[in-house]
């Protein structure tokens, strides 16, 4: 497609793509983006954690400071990895592991923002209801199948690259 | 930077610890158990728990130490490999014995006592470790030291149960290259255990900091065991990469980085385990100083150790 052509063309691209620097270049947004999955999913694993009976002291209201963490996690891995797609869009794109990514996200993010409107909520105090405790459980496996569908994209490039 | 002679040091440096570590720490144990001291117990799986540590960069500095001695005609290159294989058997149960002893240490401080099964589990644990790493020990005392060279075939005897073929660095590499699918998988598991471990990391963390000052210190301790799960599938993970592609990490300075902050934090992990006070801190409590220096190094040398993790490929030359 001409649009990702397009988009692997700019200068930023290419600037990123054949740097070597460890402080801006293609390393660096992989480290970024890594810190930001640890940010996201890390939190997202220990509200799941908790919701589901995993440290009960902890007070469910002192998580939702969590909750702007996430979304700092969440901004810098919207940013690195629209820096990384960038580098290689025409080969990435070609891949069912990025919408899988995607698609696995999208859901992910939907029940981490139900779990946190229980959380901000005033009965958040109270006994968790079942219904959360599943959402939580969907949210795990979400979270899981976004690190591994996200981990096979780099396999996926690399073994179909040579086709193009 | 780390030369490939000072890894060698490193390595005949570090090798007596494990053995003589275990003898100091199984020695506690039995004075902990005949005493019925609670207190020597602790301290004998703190001692175990830090063996635990010590012995990864240990087995991992063989690496050069094998690679220094290619091609030496004196040596036999047979001897290297039982001690080679018959190490990491002895490491396997090593970080067995780590892993129950930290949880012995963390369950002491939630019940008072460490228990009879848990304490059972560790002291057979390190007996074993003992005994595995002294019979290491001794075949890679018989690399260099021709003098004491007992029997070859007495030794070979025991081959086939304390160093079995499939402890081999070529079999694991072997195993990697005709499964694809293995390093994919090994890699995707070491990125969940990350998301786990960093999770609790910096939770625990954030709260000694002062964040979340509303809750007990008690509940994040319940959440530590999930940072150690964490910590655990990316050790094995980790250790499989090694095993398999050891010459792509031994000489990368990123790799010893990388290792540095490993070791640093578990440093941190041990003090704060053992730290009573910390545990103790009610809701609304705020940290020593001291605590909330050694909160902070832990975040940085967790995100240290993702960093040289991440930079594996790019400051050195590993996949």
């Amino acid at each position: 497609m001409a649009v990702l052509q397009w988009i692997q063309d700019l200068p930023i691209s290419a600037a990123i793509a054949e740097s070597d620097s460890l402080w801006w270049g293609y390393a660096w947004w992989l480290f970024v983006h890594a810190v930001g999955m640890g940010l996201t999913a890390g939190i997202g694993f220990i509200v799941c954690l908790r919701l589901l009976g995993v440290g009960q002291q902890i007070p469910l209201s002192s998580l939702r400071v969590l909750f702007r963490l996430f979304w700092v996690g969440f901004y810098l891995n919207l940013v690195s990895g629209t820096l990384l797609f960038m580098t290689d869009a025409t080969g990435i794109a070609r891949v069912w592991e990025l919408y899988a990514k995607l698609v696995c996200l999208a859901f992910a993010l939907i029940a981490m923002s139900r779990l946190r409107r229980f959380v901000d909520s005033t009965e958040s105090d109270r006994a968790i209801p079942p219904s959360i405790q599943k959402t939580a459980v969907a949210c795990l496996v979400l979270w899981l199948a976004v690190i591994t569908s996200g981990r096979l994209i780099a396999y996926a490039v690399e073994a179909r690259g040579a086709v193009a | 930077m780390l030369t490939p002679a000072d890894l060698v040091h490193i390595h005949l440096l570090l090798n007596h610890f494990p053995t003589i570590g275990m003898i100091v720490g199984v020695g506690l144990f039995l004075l902990g158990l005949l005493n019925k001291s609670e207190e020597l117990k602790r301290g004998a799986m703190a001692v175990v728990f830090a063996m635990a540590l010590i012995s990864l960069p240990t087995y991992m500095s063989g690496y050069s130490a094998q690679k220094s001695l290619r091609g030496v005609q004196s040596v036999s290159q047979d001897v290297i490999s039982f001690h080679q294989r018959s190490a990491l058997f002895a490491l396997i149960v090593m970080e067995a014995a780590g892993v129950v002893a930290w949880y012995g240490l963390w369950r002491s401080r939630r019940h008072v006592s460490v228990g009879p099964r848990l304490t059972a589990a560790a002291v057979l644990l390190s007996v074993v470790t003992l005994g595995l790493m002294a019979g290491a020990a001794n075949v890679g005392s018989e690399i260099h030291h021709p003098e004491i060279l007992s029997d070859p075939k007495a030794a070979i005897s025991t081959e086939g149960i304390l160093a079995p073929r499939w402890l081999s660095s070529e079999f694991i590499t072997k195993y990697q290259y005709s499964h694809p699918w293995a390093w994919k998988t090994l890699e995707t598991i070491h990125f969940m255990g990350l998301c786990l471990l960093f999770g609790v990391v910096l939770v625990a963390n954030l709260r000694l900091l002062g964040w979340m000052r509303n809750a007990p210190l008690v509940g994040f301790h319940r959440l530590l065991p999930w940072g150690v799960w964490g910590f655990v599938a990316n050790s094995v993970t980790g250790m499989l990469f090694f095993i398999g592609q050891a010459f792509q990490y031994i000489e990368n300075p990123a790799f010893h980085l990388k290792m540095l902050c490993v070791l640093l934090a578990g440093a941190d992990v041990l003090y704060l385990t053992w730290h009573e006070e910390v545990w103790e801190m009610e809701a609304g409590a705020t940290a020593s100083a001291l605590v909330k220096l050694l909160a902070a190094s832990q975040l940085v040398l967790w995100i240290g150790v993702i960093y040289f993790g991440r930079m594996l490929p790019y400051i050195g030359n590993a996949f």
